[in-house]
C-alpha cells in the first residue's frame, strides 16, 4: 500500500506541473496584460511599467512560472486586484461558511438518496420505480437558478420559515442562515444522485452472486444491505470522495443569493470583477484538491474491495 | 504551505467563533449595497460600495449641504469656509479644534487623538505615493504647487513623506494653506470626496497593508466589523465632534418635513449596517419584508411596485412604502473612436447613426421609464445643463438617417464595412448591443457586437481598439467640467477621453473655463463646448438615468442625491411608526 501511495504521489508531480503550467499560460500569457489591468483604467504607460516591475512581470517567463509554484507552496497568493485583500486570508475565511452549507447538505443527500435508490432498484419496473424515475428526471431538468429563486421566495419570503439571506459567523447563529441553502442543495442533488445510485445498484443486482444468494434462500434485506450495497461501494466512494473538493469550494449561486461569505461567493465575485489573482489561486487550489482526493479515493478502493490490487 | 494554511485557517475559525451575532438595534439603518465592498481605506475609494460606507467613518474638510440643490459646499472638518487670496490661488483652511479620531489600538492607551492639519497632508501624500496604488491621485494631479515634483522625487527615492511641499503648508496644527499652481475651481468639490479624508499615520503604520480592514476616522460612526461578502457594521461614534442637521434648505423642504430636525446634533441612528447583496431578488425580498430600510427598485420588480404613472401602486403605499425620484448627474452614451478612419472622419455617418437610434423604446424596455433622453454630455442639474437644448439628431428619423448615410457616401449602407460595437459583457449589455444592431440595421448599417470582460473592455478603450462603445459616466462632483474632461484633447486614451476627440476650439474653451470661477461667463463657455460637441458628435448621448429610491415610511429626513457622499448621518428612524408599519408587512 505504501509503495502504491508513493508511486501515486510521484505521478502527481508531473500532473501538478501540467496544471500549474496551463494555468500560468492562460492567465499570464494569453489573458492580456495583468499589469495594465492592475494599474487601472487611466494608467499611463509609465505607471504600467512600474506596476509590471512590482508584479514581477518583467522577469523571464520561467521565473514568473517559478513564482507561481512558490505561491502555492507558501500559500501566499498575494493580494486581490479588486479588493486589495490578502488572497490566502480570503480563502481561509471562506472555507468554513462554504462547508457549513455543503457538508451537511452532502451528507443529508447521501443519507436520503442511497437507501431510496436501493429501494427503487429493488422495485424495478413497478409504478414506484417509474414514478421516481420521472420525478428524478424532472428534478434534474430544472435549472439550479430556479431552485434558488423559488426556494428563497417561497420558504423564506412567503412562508417566513427562514431568513431571506444573511450570515452570522458564530457557530450557533449560522445554522438559521445555512438551513435553507442546505435544503436547496439537498433538493438539487436528489434527482441526479438517485438516478446514479439506482443504476449502480441495478448493475449489482443482476450479478451472479446475487442470484446465488437468492437461490441459497437469503432474504431481500440481507442481499441488498450486505451484498449489493457493499459491492456497489466502489462507484459510491468515487462520487463521495471526488465531491469533497467541490464541497470545499462551495456553491457559486447559492452563496451569492444567500449572502454566505464562502468560497463560492468569492469565486463568483472574482469572475464578475475579472480578479485574475483570485481566480488563478482558486483554479490551482481546486485542481490540487481534486488530485489529492483522487488519490484518497484510489486508496479507499483497496480498502473496500480486496479484489483491487493497488501494487 | 500546510503550516501557513493551518495557522491562517485556525485564526479564521477562532475569529468566527469570537464574532458572535449581536442583536441589531431598532434605531438603525440597514442598507443593501449592489456591489461588494472591497476596501475601507479612503485612498482606495474607487469602488462604489467604499463610497457608500467610507464617508460615515472618514470625514472631509468640506461637505455638500444635505438639503440645498444644486449642491452647495459647506464646512465639515473645516471650521469655516476657507479664505482665498485675490488671485484665487491660495486657500487657507482652519480646522475645527477638538475633533478626535476614533478610539483605536493604534493610539496611545487606545484613545483617539486630536485631528491636526498634518493628518490631511499625510493622507494627500498617500494618494500621490505610487506605492499606495490609489486611483484618487487625479484630484490633486497637476493642481498644487510642488506636489507633482514631490511625487516624482518620491518615486525616485529622492524625497520622503517628511519632505515639505511648497503648495501644502501647515503653519500650525489647525491651519492648512493650499497654494494652487493654477486656478482650480473644483478644489472644494474634490475636498468633499472621501479620497481627501485625513487618516492617522499611527494607524497606517500599525496596520500596514491591512489598514484597508481597520479604518480609523473622525466620522459619526465607528467601524465595528466586516464579514466580507456579507455585511459591514458601524456604530454611533460616542466622541463625535457634532455636526448639525442643516437649518435651511430649498423651497418645499419645510413642507416635506425635511426641516423638522433643523439644528439638531447628528447622527440620529445608533447603528448602520451595510449589506453586500449583489443579487436583485434577495435585495428586493428583504426590502419587502422590512429587513432593509432603503433600496432601489430592481428592474424586474419595478412593474409590481410602480404603476404606469411612475408612482407607487396603492398596495405599496398601504404598506407604508415611500418613493422619492431624483435626477442623477450622469450620462449614458455610445462613444465613437474619433481616430477610426471610417467613423471618426465622417461626420455625416455619425449623424446618420444618431438619427437612426430610437431612444424612446429603450427608455421603457431597459430602464422602466426611469431615464430621460440625453441631448448633450452635461448631466441634469449641472452648470451648463439646459433642458431646452435639443440635439437635432435625437429626433428619431429613419428618412434623415438615410439621407445623411447617403451624404456620407454609403447609400443604404452599401460599401460600409460592419461597425464594431464594444460593450462590457452582461445580460443587459448584450441586450443593449442587440438593440443598437437592430436600430442601425434599419438603415442598412451592419453592426458586429464585441462583448468584453470589464478589464478587456478597458483594454480596448485604452488601446483605441474599439470603434464604437457603450458606456456611462457618473459625475464625481456637480460641475460640468467633470463631463467636459472626457472630451478634452490632452486626455485621449489611455486617459479618460476614450472617444479620442480632439478639437482645438473645444480644448481652448476647456482651458479658459478651467480658469473661470462658477458664473455666467463659465456657463457660456460650457454651452459653447456643448455646441461643438453637438456639431461634431464624438458620442451619441443616449440617456440620463433617474433615481427611484424606495424607503419605508419610518425612515425620515430622506432627500436622495447620488453625488452626496454622506446621507446616512441625517437619516432618522421613527420607532413608533416602524413598529406599526412592520406589522403590515
Amino acid at each position: 500500500m505504501l509503495k502504491f501511495i508513493l508511486r501515486r504521489l510521484l505521478y502527481m508531480i508531473p500532473i501538478f506541473f501540467g496544471i500549474t503550467l496551463v494555468t500560468f499560460v492562460l492567465f499570464n500569457v494569453a489573458g492580456g496584460d495583468p499589469a495594465a489591468q492592475a494599474a487601472g483604467r487611466y494608467a499611463t504607460p509609465d505607471q504600467i511599467t512600474v506596476m509590471r516591475a512590482e508584479m514581477g512581470l518583467n522577469k523571464p517567463l520561467l521565473n514568473q512560472y517559478f513564482d507561481l509554484v512558490t505561491q502555492l507552496f507558501t500559500f501566499d497568493f498575494g493580494r486581490s486586484w479588486s479588493s486589495k485583500q490578502q488572497i490566502s486570508h480570503l480563502i481561509t475565511a471562506g472555507i468554513g461558511p462554504s462547508l457549513t452549507v455543503t457538508f451537511p447538505g452532502f451528507v443529508i443527500s447521501l443519507l436520503i438518496t442511497i437507501p431510496l435508490s436501493l429501494l427503487v432498484a429493488h422495485k424495478r419496473g413497478t409504478f414506484f420505480d417509474k414514478a421516481t424515475l420521472v420525478i428524478c428526471l424532472a428534478l434534474t431538468a430544472i435549472s439550479s437558478v430556479v431552485y434558488v429563486l423559488a426556494g428563497q421566495y417561497f420558504f423564506a419570503f412567503r412562508w417566513g420559515m427562514f431568513p431571506i439571506s444573511g450570515w452570522d459567523p458564530s457557530w450557533d447563529g449560522r445554522w438559521q442562515y445555512a438551513a435553507l441553502p442546505i435544503i436547496i442543495m439537498v433538493s438539487l442533488s436528489l434527482g441526479s444522485y438517485i438516478l446514479f445510485f439506482r443504476t449502480v445498484f441495478l448493475d449489482e443486482m443482476y450479478q451472479d452472486y446475487v442470484r446465488t444468494a437468492r437461490s441459497k434462500g437469503l432474504g431481500n434485506a440481507k442481499i441488498l444491505l450486505k451484498h449489493v450495497l457493499r459491492n456497489a461501494l466502489v462507484p459510491i466512494i468515487t462520487l463521495v470522495v471526488l465531491q469533497v473538493p467541490f464541497l470545499i469550494t462551495g456553491s457559486l449561486l447559492t452563496e451569492s443569493f444567500f449572502g454566505i461569505p464562502g468560497l463560492g461567493g468569492l469565486i463568483y465575485q472574482a469572475i464578475q470583477e475579472a480578479d485574475f489573482p483570485v481566480i488563478k489561486a482558486m483554479t490551482i487550489i481546486s485542481a490540487v484538491l481534486y488530485m489529492v482526493f483522487q488519490l484518497i479515493s484510489d486508496i479507499l478502493y483497496a480498502l473496500v474491495d480486496p479484489k483491487i490490487r493497488l501494487g | 504551505m500546510l503550516t501557513r494554511f493551518l495557522v491562517i485557517f485556525s485564526a479564521s475559525l477562532f475569529l468566527s467563533y469570537c464574532t458572535r451575532g449581536s442583536k441589531v438595534s431598532e434605531n438603525s439603518i440597514q442598507f443593501p449595497m449592489k456591489m461588494n465592498l472591497s476596501s475601507l481605506d479612503p485612498a482606495q475609494a474607487s469602488n462604489e460600495a467604499t463610497n457608500e460606507v467610507g464617508p460615515n467613518i472618514n470625514e472631509t474638510l468640506l461637505q455638500y449641504n444635505y438639503l440645498k440643490r444644486p449642491l452647495t459646499v459647506e464646512p465639515l472638518l473645516a471650521a469655516t469656509m476657507p479664505t482665498v487670496s485675490k488671485d484665487g490661488l491660495v486657500h487657507t483652511f482652519k480646522i475645527k479644534p477638538g475633533v478626535r479620531f476614533h478610539d483605536d489600538a493604534a493610539f496611545k492607551d487606545g484613545k483617539g487623538r486630536e485631528l491636526v492639519a498634518a493628518d490631511f497632508i499625510y493622507a494627500w501624500k498617500r494618494l500621490a505615493d505610487p506605492k499606495s496604488k490609489s486611483e484618487g491621485w487625479w484630484i490633486f494631479d497637476g493642481k498644487i504647487k510642488g506636489f507633482n515634483e514631490w511625487r516624482d522625487k518620491l518615486t525616485k527615492g529622492e524625497a520622503t513623506y517628511e519632505t515639505a511641499i511648497e503648495g501644502l503648508q501647515t503653519p500650525d496644527d489647525h491651519t492648512i494653506v493650499i497654494t494652487l499652481s493654477k486656478p482650480y475651481y473644483q478644489l472644494y468639490y474634490v475636498l468633499t470626496m472621501i479620497y481627501s479624508s485625513p487618516v492617522p499615520k499611527e494607524a497606517v503604520d500599525k496596520y500596514g497593508a491591512e489598514f484597508l480592514n481597520h479604518p480609523v476616522g473622525t466620522g459619526p460612526f465607528v467601524f465595528v466589523n466586516w464579514i466580507r461578502g456579507n455585511k459591514v457594521v458601524l456604530k454611533r461614534n460616542p466622541t463625535y465632534h457634532g455636526s448639525l442637521y442643516p437649518s435651511a434648505g430649498e423651497p418645499g423642504d419645510q413642507e416635506a418635513g425635511l426641516l423638522a430636525d433643523a439644528g439638531k446634533p447628528l447622527p440620529f441612528v445608533d447603528e448602520l449596517i451595510f449589506h453586500e447583496v449583489p443579487e436583485d431578488q434577495p435585495r428586493w425580498l428583504n426590502m419587502m419584508r422590512g429587513n432593509f430600510d432603503i433600496s432601489e427598485i430592481p428592474k424586474d420588480s419595478f412593474d409590481g411596485a410602480v404603476g404606469p404613472d411612475k408612482e407607487l401602486k396603492a398596495d405599496m403605499k398601504a404598506k407604508g412604502f415611500e418613493l422619492k425620484k431624483y435626477k442623477v448627474q450622469e450620462v449614458v452614451y455610445m462613444g465613437i473612436n474619433m481616430d477610426d478612419p471610417v467613423l471618426g472622419k465622417n461626420r455625416n455617418l455619425r449623424t446618420a447613426l444618431c438619427y437612426a437610434y430610437d431612444q424612446k423604446t429603450p427608455i421603457e424596455r431597459f430602464y422602466n421609464g426611469r431615464a430621460i433622453v440625453a441631448h448633450s454630455m452635461i448631466g441634469p442639474d449641472m452648470d451648463g445643463y439646459d433642458e431646452s437644448f435639443k440635439l437635432p439628431c435625437k429626433e428619431y428619423s429613419l428618412e434623415k438617417a438615410k439621407e445623411y448615410l447617403k451624404k456620407a457616401g454609403f447609400p443604404d449602407g452599401k460599401g460600409l464595412e460592419p461597425i464594431e460595437y464594444s460593450f462590457p459583457t452582461s445580460a443587459t449589455g448584450r441586450q443593449f448591443g442587440e438593440y443598437v444592431q437592430e436600430q442601425f440595421g434599419k438603415i442598412g448599417v451592419k453592426t458586429v457586437l464585441t462583448g468584453n470582460s470589464w478589464p478587456q473592455f478597458q483594454d480596448r478603450l485604452r488601446n483605441k481598439k474599439a470603434q464604437m462603445f457603450g458606456i456611462a459616466w457618473g459625475a464625481d462632483y456637480p460641475d460640468a467640467e467633470n463631463m467636459m474632461q472626457l472630451l478634452y484633447g490632452p486626455n485621449v486614451s489611455p486617459g479618460p477621453n476614450s472617444a479620442n476627440f480632439k478639437n482645438k476650439e473645444f480644448d481652448k474653451l476647456y482651458e479658459e473655463a478651467s480658469k473661470m470661477p462658477p458664473g455666467e461667463a463659465r456657463t457660456v463657455a460650457y454651452k459653447k463646448m456643448r455646441d461643438i460637441f453637438a456639431a461634431e458628435l464624438p458620442w451619441i448621448p443616449t440617456v440620463h438615468r433617474l433615481g427611484f429610491q424606495l424607503s419605508h415610511g419610518w425612515v425620515e429626513n430622506l432627500k436622495p442625491n447620488k453625488t452626496l457622499p454622506n446621507p446616512f448621518k441625517y437619516m432618522k428612524v421613527n420607532l413608533e411608526k416602524k413598529k406599526a408599519l412592520k406589522a403590515k408587512l
